[in-house]
């Protein structure tokens, strides 16, 4: 049995643009709702409770419910340890992270009605927005 | 014209955001927005174009008599 971990630090601030991030690194099917329960690999209740949950069928078949907690800062990620380290090579919140870095940019782009020019050096991304 | 540079980390997923050509205050508006979306930045330093005012310069008018 893996144990849920919370990320305090990691924050996504708009729930649109989560919603939009988690679909672009490839978990479009999501539950929502107020203190949904989460359930581990075997189908067994967890104490934890989430208001955006990824169901463990849309994941792996040995992976734990993804859940986010509203707060009032934000939507906060509790990711079982064994997704932690196994998700999308490990990488699932940086992942996550990095797709919702790039939602932002494209959400102010539309607010401000620029245009982007992106381009990739390295391991960064780099994003003009002209206007 | 206005441009706003943005980096994104992608061991970390950390965005950088450098708002250029924007002098003054109004580019408070671009920040306001992303804090909106990312909360509180860990570092927001203004740049020495931040500092510039916006002088609106009135045109002088001459007019010739015939």
């Amino acid at each position: 049995m893996s144990k849920y971990l919370t990320f305090p630090d990691v924050l996504f601030k708009d729930r649109r643009l989560l919603l939009a991030a988690l679909t672009d690194i490839g978990f479009p099917i999501v539950e929502e709702g107020r203190e949904l329960p989460l359930y581990g690999y075997q189908g067994d209740r967890r104490s934890e409770a989430a208001d955006i949950v990824v169901r463990r069928q849309h994941i792996g078949r040995a992976s734990n419910d993804l859940g986010f907690v509203r707060t009032p800062d934000g939507y906060v990620p509790i990711v079982s340890e064994f997704d932690r380290r196994t998700l999308l090579g490990g990488d699932f919140l940086v992942r996550l992270r990095t797709a919702y870095s790039e939602q932002v940019v494209q959400e102010v782009r539309r607010r401000v009605h620029g245009t982007a020019i992106r381009r990739l050096e390295g391991q960064t991304i780099k994003i003009a927005v002209r206007y | 014209m206005p441009e706003i540079d943005f980096s994104i980390d992608t061991t970390t997923g950390e965005l950088r955001m450098h708002v250029q050509g924007i002098p003054g205050h109004a580019c408070d508006d671009v920040a306001k927005l992303a804090k909106q979306l990312l909360g509180q930045p860990a570092h927001e330093q203004p740049t020495a174009e931040y500092h510039l005012q916006t002088h609106v310069r009135p045109q002088a008018r001459t007019q010739t008599r015939r």
